[in-house]
């Protein structure tokens, strides 16, 4: 495998776009998360468990929403990048079965404590328009040209 | 409308635990991790290419160290949750994870050892039209290595 290129904190524009990721939900994404985390909740593989309190299907834990979001930075930043803050509010369950559209654009650089970073806002929408995050705020740490 | 909030559920703020990992991270765990999330980013599993990184080795994900529900000693409860949670004095079946606020100090490795301290910092209500008044409990949780540096701060709010 080819090492993939850094982004530099000098090459980045205020304005430019974060790569968009399509994230389909499914009963075994739910289960492998559920697996790795070692959260056993019947809430995110128990359809007969979460339909008899009012739930429609399993629905993803708030937190692998926050691991999308950091693939996302993570991704764009390249191996020398380091998420350095991230911040979410949840508008809406994800349920299995759902897709989720992740996107988000730079809002600005900074210097802070000599490093320098990226300031980002994220959104997580669902196919069917619901927001289930909107505004999220990140700063990643990039690589000097 | 009555507040939720007694004298006993608000003696809870700045009530501290801390639990410690028995074991190291190891790379399994931050494979493992990485799959369930569809992550291919390199850094988390060739360590050729994370050694060239400035990171110079292979490191987790930056949120896998907020949901290290292996760390806890305990057995799964009878809804095979093992992770930690409060045994707050509250009525209530509802719990509604509200949103988490990371601080990602250092990367983690796969050779760290982790203790957490959760903290209470906030008990407040919000009166809502339909469900009556919600509590939003906010936790901190700080993540440390085995030699005392700070690797992640996550503040999350839980809604019941």
């Amino acid at each position: 495998m080819v090492a993939p290129s850094s982004r530099c904190f000098e090459d980045v524009a205020v304005g430019e776009p974060l790569p968009t990721l399509d994230i389909e939900i499914t009963m075994t994404s739910l289960v492998m998360y559920a697996g790795a985390t070692w959260d056993f909740h019947p809430y995110h593989y128990d359809p007969a468990y979460v339909t008899k309190r009012g739930m429609r299907a399993p629905f993803m834990d708030g937190q692998m929403v926050g691991a999308f979001l950091a693939r996302q930075l993570m991704h764009w930043g390249g191996p020398d990048a380091f998420v350095r803050r991230l911040s979410y509010r949840l508008r809406a369950m994800v349920y299995a079965g759902e897709r989720i559209l992740v996107s988000g654009e730079i809002t600005g650089t900074a210097i802070e404590a000599g490093r320098p970073l990226a300031l980002c806002t994220l959104n997580v929408v669902k196919a069917d328009g619901t927001d289930v995050v909107r505004g999220a705020a990140a700063a990643v740490e990039l690589a000097r040209r | 409308m009555s507040s939720r909030i007694t004298d006993e559920l608000k003696a809870w703020i700045g009530r501290e635990v801390t639990y410690a990992a028995p074991e190291e991270l190891g790379r399994a765990a931050i494979r493992y991790f990485a799959l369930a999330t569809g992550d291919g980013n390199p850094l988390y599993h060739d360590e050729a290419i994370a050694r060239q990184s400035r990171h110079g080795g292979i490191v987790a994900p930056p949120t896998l160290v907020c949901e290290t529900n292996q760390i806890y000693p305990r057995p799964p409860d009878l809804n095979g949750y093992i992770g930690h949670h409060w045994e707050l004095p509250l009525q209530s079946d509802r719990f509604i994870r509200g949103g988490n606020e990371y601080e990602f100090h250092q990367p983690v490795r796969p050779d760290d050892r982790v203790t957490v301290s959760w903290r209470i910092v906030d008990i407040y209500e919000r009166d809502t039209r339909q469900g009556g008044p919600l509590v939003f409990v906010v936790s901190e949780a700080r993540y440390t290595n085995q030699r005392g540096e700070l690797l992640a701060v996550n503040r999350e709010t839980n809604i019941h």
